[in-house]
């Protein structure tokens, strides 16, 4: 079987005359938890609706599950759960109408599994839906992809209305469905502490572009602040072309970098004169680091 | 188990190194089963992979054993160490010796030979 649930080849997409996803190569492994993350504007959510097969690329070809979104059958909706930035639910229905509503689409129904979701969030099932709080809205979407019984789930922006608990049974909810049933997920948050909670995989988008596609612990491990100090005949000479990004004064240098082995750390500062500090850094410490314009000081 | 997600540290480092204290402390005794994957990951409310990882890399080390069918176990010998766990146990202290060295403007030849000078003061011990 393809190792690759998701799998996007040199993906183009414009909107409104403005190129959003440019040259895409998406990669996303069966039973994996996929960060998938960005400023606003970075092309996310244009990538996921070409994934659910809402809008097609210009150029390039995907790949989900195996087949071409715009050749999904129902059979191959029904494997892909998606829960979007502004999920429109009916509002004048029950939740308890809207289950059942729901369910009969889907021949392999998980009652059960959504059962105990709205006992866990809490959620009144007598209630309509525009009764309930945005971030109640929310879940019973979550609740509704999940019953679908997905091999593939997308969720954009899931937590934005959540309360720091409801975000943690939801992230605990996820990882669960990964443990019992390897369901892949994608997840797109601006939250990045629960995404370094839950993923193993990240993707970061910058222009359009996926600037970074790794395991979060190769991530975490490979890319440092390093700080040069106590140099011996100033830091003039000193450079880093490959660093995200670099300031430098005449007594020390900042720089976060990608640091492979640590021995040529130690033969960078011995060629410049210079002692080191590495400071490591999390998940929201690497994202912005790697996203924000490259500032140099003089 | 303390595990901190939003450390610089990744989670599987975090994991890996506090049950490996505590195999080294004996709080993990030799022969004890230790939690499933799964049960781990639950407990632990963190990626199913990461925990496998952290097992795998304890198997690695030969800090424990999987018996198919039954679960992973705390292996007995723990002293024996492997070469390449030897040679990871010291390397922390090369870096140490050689980062120093090019502090202080010694070459590589003269530590060297200030480290065979000291395996042969060793011997005559």
């Amino acid at each position: 079987m393809n190792p690759y649930i998701i799998e996007t080849n040199n993906v183009t997409r414009s909107m409104g005359g403005t190129v959003v996803v440019r040259d895409l190569n998406l990669r996303v492994k069966r039973g994996s938890i996929y960060g998938f993350l960005g400023r606003n504007g970075a092309g996310k959510t244009t990538t996921i609706k070409m994934l659910v097969g809402l809008i097609w690329p210009d150029a390039g070809t995907i790949r989900v599950n195996g087949v071409e979104p715009s050749q999904f059958t129902v059979e191959d909706r029904w494997k892909i759960g998606y829960v979007s930035e502004r999920q429109i639910l009916n509002p004048f229905m029950k939740v308890e109408a809207l289950l059942r509503f729901t369910s009969s689409f889907y021949p392999e129904w998980d009652a059960a599994v959504c059962e105990r979701l709205l006992q866990r969030f809490g959620i009144d099932r007598s209630k309509r839906v525009r009764a309930l709080s945005m971030g109640m809205a929310r879940q019973l979407a979550f609740i509704l992809a999940m019953g679908q019984k997905p091999d593939l789930l997308i969720l954009d922006e899931p937590a934005a209305n959540l309360d720091v608990v409801a975000r943690r049974e939801f992230l605990d909810e996820i990882l669960g469905m990964l443990r019992e049933r390897e369901t892949t997920v994608l997840l797109s948050s601006h939250i990045l502490s629960d995404i370094e909670r839950v993923a193993d995989e990240i993707g970061i988008m910058a222009q359009g572009q996926l600037r970074v596609s790794e395991s979060l612990d190769q991530l975490k491990e490979t890319v440092k602040k390093v700080r040069f100090y106590n140099f011996i005949k100033g830091s003039n000479g000193f450079a880093l072309p490959e660093a995200f990004q670099f300031s430098k004064t005449s007594s020390e240098v900042a720089a976060t970098f990608r640091v492979n082995d640590e021995n040529s750390l130690q033969k960078l500062a011995a060629t410049h004169g210079c002692q080191y500090e590495i400071i490591p850094l999390n998940l929201e410490d690497i994202f912005v680091e790697m996203v924000r314009e490259p500032k140099e000081a003089a | 188990m303390h595990l901190n997600p939003n450390s610089g540290m990744p989670i599987y480092r975090q994991l890996f190194q506090q049950l490996r204290q505590r195999i080294g402390s004996g709080q993990l005794a030799v022969g004890d089963q230790m939690p499933s994957v799964r049960e781990l990951s639950a407990e632990l409310k963190i990626n199913l992979l990461t925990v496998a990882k952290v097992y795998q890399l304890l198997e690695n080390e030969g800090l424990v054993e999987t018996r198919r069918g039954l679960g992973t176990f705390v292996k007995a010998g723990n002293e024996t160490k492997s070469a390449g766990e030897k040679r990871k146990l010291i390397a922390d202290a090369v870096t140490q010796v050689v980062a120093e060295a090019q502090h202080l403007g010694l070459t590589e030849e003269e530590v060297s030979k200030l480290i065979h000078q000291r395996f042969e003061e060793m011997k005559k011990d």
